[in-house]
């Protein structure tokens, strides 16, 4: 090891280049692990005004060329851009005396060039995997998918260690690839509290004016407006909860089922209880999640749940369906109400119990927080992070690589 | 002089005339003292090492079984051979004079492996995109151009086989003239010309 830990994170996506959870994840890992001490080189995409080169936070990003021609389908341009990708970071490393440690691939959106900078290298390759193409899919159908499987697997196959946000998705990469067991290490998502750091005195009367009528208590629902998000399980509890609580239901987010969910919500008389603000800027959506009197996550699939995690950085009470990672993102009673998913009359029973009693509405925000600041909180993630790396890196001290 | 040839076909693989060109090319720098490495896809036709008239063969197989057509398969295939070439360089304590690129199939690793390592290529030129889909320009045949472009302007030399196809290349691909060495298989000088065109190229590539 160099005297100073030195990691190259590989990802196709990076701020201000956004286009899922990867982004945000590996943008406030790198940073977390600058300010451990960990030096972090992140090479990604390309992005329309942001500059080639730049040090974000203490961490140095490198913007590579991606494949910009027209692309037979998306996998074909991932492997194309991996071409740029790999002789990019390898360029770097060179110039850098190979004075590398670790490459750490997100996804097998990267797969090739970390797989291919590993052994040019021989240096320790991490593998993060968000999701699987088996998950998202439900299953490999057609050669396109089983190909991107595929990809998948040699990733995690050449991967020294396989990182999985929860328990949920552990289990799943492992039957996913037929992983042997202590190759996956768990380190969950984080979220930033920092940014939820507003004064509790703050006087949100104004905002919340713009969405609810004083009286009116604000249940809150932020995610895409798709089946797997059990939306519709949320509007059917609805009606249950006015009959004991006078309530405002937002719902932010867009999605497939947002016209079927309007005509749903005006055929159940129920127009002017519930209200679609569609996507909405990071601000209002953080003042909505700290003046949110409940938030709501009635999910039924669910690989990890960051949006609970979010509520409960902004001291919102949250319920949530007991399922896949939000099963382990909350404790019953303790951090939060967790409800029978795919049920409104369990949904709109936690709802309405944390909404009547105010007492223990407070007392499962105040766990949640401390727990959000023991378990999520980034910079203690990017110290598990560090350690696993250590601790790969001592194994490989003693491997011919080395 | 220590050489690593990629080339995707080999004997007993043959898909084309090219398998025989890089035997014949690989036993030939042999007999002239050149220390001569071919990575290849193994297909499942032989191991995974053979040595044989002193040309040591490893051949590689392809991580990902399922693909689309040829290009995925090509662009996954060159992992492999970066690894195979990465062994036999820190085999070699670092000391590689010269990748000689056949074709485009393995570009990607021949430019990986020249950025990692400052090890320069050739590519030596069988045929074009261009001429191989009679002029179709679909994203798949612009991918496969893209990759022919990287290793002509990433290459120390370029070598082709007659002045026709150096005006093709020079014309596809704006080739500076000076960098393209022209070396007709039936020239009775062809091996000296190989030698010459590889020994001005070692050390040329410079760490950036």
């Amino acid at each position: 090891m160099t005297e100073e830990l030195t990691v190259m994170m590989l990802s196709w996506e990076f701020p201000p280049r956004i286009i899922g959870g990867i982004s945000p994840h590996v943008y406030y890992l790198s940073k977390n692990l600058a300010k451990n001490g960990v030096k972090v080189y992140v090479v990604t995409c390309d992005f329309p005004g942001a500059p080639q080169h730049e040090v974000v936070d203490g961490v140095e990003v490198f913007r590579i060329d991606s494949y910009k021609n027209p692309s037979p389908d998306f996998a074909t341009w991932v492997y194309l851009m991996n071409i740029n990708m790999q002789k990019e970071a390898a360029a770097l490393v060179n110039r850098l005396g190979g004075k590398v440690d670790v490459f750490h691939a997100h996804d097998w959106l990267v797969a090739n060039a970390s797989v291919g900078l590993k052994h040019v290298f021989r240096k320790p390759l991490f593998a993060t995997i968000h999701s699987t193409e088996v998950g998202r899919r439900n299953g490999v159908n057609f050669d396109y998918e089983r190909m991107i499987h595929e990809t998948e697997a040699w990733l995690t196959y050449e991967a020294w260690k396989v990182v999985c946000c929860s328990n949920y998705m552990v289990s799943h990469v492992r039957w996913a690839f037929a992983l042997p067991e202590d190759k996956l290490v768990m380190i969950p998502n984080g979220v930033n509290i920092e940014e939820y750091a507003g004064d509790e005195n703050t006087d949100f009367s104004q905002f919340r004016r713009k969405f609810a009528l004083p009286r009116e208590k604000i249940v809150l629902f932020v995610g895409r407006l798709v089946y797997e998000k059990g939306i519709h399980v949320f509007v059917n509890a609805v009606p249950k909860v006015l009959e004991k609580v006078n309530a405002k239901f937002v719902i932010v987010g867009n999605g497939y089922m947002r016209e079927p969910l309007l005509k749903l919500v005006k055929a159940m008389g129920l127009a002017h209880k519930v209200m679609f603000t569609g996507f909405v800027d990071d601000e209002t959506l953080r003042n909505l999640q700290e003046c949110a009197d409940v938030s709501v996550v009635p999910s039924l699939f669910e690989p990890f749940g960051i949006v609970a995690l979010e509520a409960m950085a902004a001291k919102s009470p949250v319920v949530v369906s007991d399922t896949g990672g939000l099963s382990e993102i909350v404790e019953h009673d303790v951090t939060g109400v967790k409800v029978y998913p795919e049920n409104p009359d369990s949904l709109a029973g936690g709802i309405t119990k944390v909404l009547l009693d105010k007492k223990y509405a407070n007392w499962l925000k105040k766990n949640a927080y401390k727990k959000v600041q023991e378990k999520y909180d980034w910079y203690r993630i990017s110290q598990q992070t560090k350690s696993v790396y250590e601790a790969v890196l001592r194994e490989y001290s003693k491997s011919f690589w080395a | 002089m220590r050489v690593i040839i990629l080339s995707w076909e080999f004997p007993p693989r043959r898909v084309g005339q090219l398998a025989g060109y890089v035997k014949e090319l690989a036993e030939q720098l042999v007999k002239r003292g050149v220390e001569t490495y071919v990575v290849t896809y193994h297909d499942f036709l032989t191991g995974e090492y053979e040595e044989s008239e002193g040309v040591k063969t490893y051949r590689v197989t392809n991580p990902v079984r399922t693909h689309i057509g040829v290009l995925t398969w090509v662009l996954t295939l060159n992992q492999e051979v970066e690894r195979a070439a990465a062994n036999i360089y820190y085999k070699a304590n670092k000391q590689i004079d010269l990748i000689d690129a056949c074709d485009w199939h393995f570009i990607q690793a021949a430019v990986t492996l020249k950025k990692a390592f400052n090890v320069p290529f050739t590519y030596s030129v069988e045929s074009l995109e261009e001429h191989r889909s009679h002029g179709a320009n679909s994203p798949f045949n612009m991918a496969i151009k893209s990759i022919e472009w990287l290793g002509s302007y990433e290459a120390s030399k370029v070598v082709v086989k007659s002045e026709w196809m150096r005006d093709e290349i020079i014309r596809a691909y704006k080739v500076p003239i000076g960098k393209i060495k022209v070396i007709e298989l039936k020239s009775r000088t062809r091996m000296t010309e190989v030698l010459e065109t590889y020994k001005s190229v070692v050390g040329g590539a410079s760490p950036q």
